[in-house]
């Protein structure tokens, strides 16, 4: 009887112990420590269509961590996954990546339409793009076009590989690199730091004595059938009600903004909070309020990223769909797409650098606040709409209400139900 | 389900409520602001009364260059941010960095003048040199500093204080406690007008060492410049050698 679940506990025990990967336990999810940046690719790959960005300094085993895991997901050898990945460099082109026309076609006898021939990665359904950030922004369109369309365009011809799991990797700036666009950014689910090994995690793969392509081979191989199973058993999780709210509130605290058009942070273009739109503003310098704190709004599809996610990582460690989870993931949903105000990022103790830190501090706030101070005002907000309270009392109520989803959302809302 | 189904499931019947506090207090927006309400030369107490409790907002205040006008402000924000702060607090160069601090920890690289002036309790590590003044009237806690310039550790009533390299003229002038320990040379006048406390040098001394002391002592592992001793109504001197002129009863090492 296939059992997934267990076949992905073996392989997170193998990896430990063939010394293939022994990262630090750097995210914790209740009492439970495991390393993000092997949680987060497993994750990935019991869900389709989504994208998994692993950030970090050479040799961090982000690539080989994830060939690794595609090589036993995908039941192929290491070499063969290796094969299906690109990587990126300013004379990558198209032709190489996605395929290109074979000019022999047309001088055979009886040639009918071209043809592509496609690549191993533009057919494979686990896609790996190594060092994503070497691509011109040019050619980092390409992927911005495929993982919006789940298609592959070219001469004409479309490909759809089906559901595929979607993986990148990229070093910090350096001369080499290219600035990563902000919309591929937003198709990128999660963003998790790769770190490199610690004193006793370098001491065990010091007494790793194989090579790494000859210690794949042990890993447990997914059957095919076990491999399409798990995008239909992650579903079965169950969000509570707490999970769902305040994912809602978390995006709303994120992206409402008093002086953008329809109070919305994702409509402003030249000015930003840390290009002093705020100042003056009711909320400006409140440390209970995220929107003068961050520039961008989040998009729908932030919503998404946080629900499959949280739904998929209670899947691997067996837990329910609950807040302690959704705290641990949201910050790695949502890092990668925002910029924080400078004079907050480079205030001790981030000094400029712990970006993701400071996102999870926001993000603990927003959550926190949700739960513990919003219930009345969400309750009021709630009989109101449905019927069970007198539109003017909720206004009137809400009114007294100095939060920016009840004055910016809720109080707009219920104006336009009562307009009606 | 219905909306309101959906929230009472959420809150599984709890309904606190606290309001957002937008109004808490005076919002304080920078130096300048602060310095508005305070002076530029407040006590401690001044500034605590309205310092932010959000450690955030702290940074942020904090972040703004003082110069020459804020630097007592920022010197109490500085306190008061290590002070709250769990582990050592890094901070940049400026003036009164760890003003009157009663606890926690300091990490410079670099230090500017009057660091850790008046401070009770805590810890300073300058890693490179510090300016003037360092020490200056302090009263407890710690400071470890590669170098020092003049009077430091001026007025000193307890603690310790540590410069691993030389340290400039007037150091430990008119202390009455604490400790002092220079791994270095020390300048002239050092320990002038000492009431009380130690001083221990471990290389070379200047001239004029202990003058007018009255009590303490002060031991210098190298040579001490002239008149040493000078005027000394008590107390005790002790130097491995001593230049010309020095006082009676200031004893070499045995």
């Amino acid at each position: 009887m296939p059992d997934p679940p267990k076949k992905i506990e073996s392989l997170v025990a193998s990896l430990e112990e063939l010394r293939l990967h022994v990262g630090r336990k750097d995210l914790s999810i209740g009492d439970r420590s495991v390393n993000a940046q092997l949680f987060f690719s497993l994750a990935n790959a019991c869900l389709r269509n989504h994208a998994v960005l692993l950030y970090g300094g050479m040799g961090a085993n982000k690539t080989t961590l994830i060939n690794l895991l595609g090589s036993s997901f995908l039941g192929l050898g290491l070499g063969e996954v290796e094969n299906l990945m690109v990587t990126g460099h300013p004379e990558q082109t198209e032709e190489k990546m996605v395929g290109f026309l074979d000019p022999r076609q047309w001088t055979r006898p009886g040639a009918g339409a071209s043809e592509v021939l496609w690549t191993p990665w533009a057919r494979s359904r686990w896609k790996l793009i190594n060092e994503i950030n070497r691509f011109p922004s040019g050619k980092q369109n390409l992927f911005l076009e495929i993982l919006q369309k789940r298609k592959i365009s070219y001469a004409g011809q479309v490909l759809e590989p089906g559901d595929t799991c979607y993986f990148a990797t990229m070093n910090p700036e350096f001369s080499a690199t290219y600035p990563l666009d902000e919309a591929l950014l937003d198709r990128i689910s999660a963003c998790v730091p790769a770190v490199q090994p610690d004193f006793l995690a370098g001491l065990t793969l010091s007494e790793r004595e194989r090579e790494v392509r000859e210690l794949a081979g042990e890993l447990p191989r997914f059957t095919p059938e076990e491999f399409e199973a798990l995008p239909t058993s992650v579903p079965k999780v169950e969000l509570t009600s707490q999970v769902e709210l305040a994912i809602l509130s978390l995006l709303r605290d994120f992206t409402l903004c008093e002086r953008a058009p329809g109070y919305d942070k994702t409509q402003l273009s030249g000015s930003k909070p840390s290009k002093g739109l705020c100042p003056g503003c009711h909320y400006f310098n409140n440390p209970e309020i995220l929107c003068w704190q961050v520039d961008e709004g989040l998009s729908d599809r932030v919503r998404q990223d946080l629900r499959d996610f949280t739904r998929s990582m209670a899947f691997l460690l067996h837990s329910d769909g609950d807040l302690k989870v959704l705290k641990a993931v949201a910050p790695y949903v949502i890092w990668h797409r925002v910029t924080p105000i400078r004079s907050a990022l480079e205030s001790p103790p981030y000094y400029g650098a712990r970006k993701l830190a400071l996102i999870s501090g926001l993000v603990e706030k927003s959550i926190n606040r949700t739960l513990n101070e919003r219930a009345e005002m969400n309750l009021v907000f709630s009989r109101a709409v449905d019927g069970e309270m007198a539109m003017e009392e909720a206004l009137r109520e809400l009114s007294a209400y100095d939060d920016p989803i009840a004055r910016l959302d809720f109080i707009p809302s219920l104006e336009q139900m009562h307009c009606r | 389900m219905s909306l309101k189904s959906f929230m009472e499931d959420a809150y599984r019947g709890k309904t606190r409520a606290k309001r957002l506090d937008t109004h808490r207090g005076d919002m304080i927006f920078g130096l300048e602001d602060l310095a508005d309400r305070v002076g530029t030369k407040p006590d401690r107490a001044d500034v605590e009364a309205l310092v932010p409790a959000d450690e955030n907002l702290l940074f942020q205040l904090m972040t703004a260059k003082p110069g020459k006008k804020y630097r007592m402000l920022w010197g109490h924000l500085s306190s008061f941010a290590a002070e709250r702060s769990t582990a050592p607090l890094r901070l940049p160069a400026e003036d009164f960095a760890g003003l009157e601090m009663g606890c926690g920890s300091i990490i410079l690289e670099e230090a500017a003048d009057h660091v850790g002036e008046r401070m009770s309790g805590g810890r300073i590590l300058v890693r490179g040199a510090a300016g003037d003044y360092l020490g200056q009237e302090m009263s407890g806690g710690g400071i470890i500093a590669g170098g020092c310039k003049d009077y430091a550790f001026r007025n000193m009533r307890g603690g310790f204080g540590v410069v691993r390299g030389s340290s400039g003229n007037y150091t430990g002038v008119g202390n009455s406690g604490g400790r002092i320990v220079v791994l270095g040379n020390c300048g002239e006048r050092a320990g002038w007008l000492m009431r009380g406390g130690s001083m221990l040098i471990a290389k070379d001394a200047g001239d004029y060492l202990g003058l007018l002391m009255s009590s303490g002592r002060i031991t210098v592992k190298g040579r001490a410049g002239k008149r040493a001793g000078w005027r000394r109504k008590g107390g005790s001197i002790r130097a491995e050698s001593f230049g010309p002129e020095a006082a009676d009863g200031v004893l070499g090492l045995d």
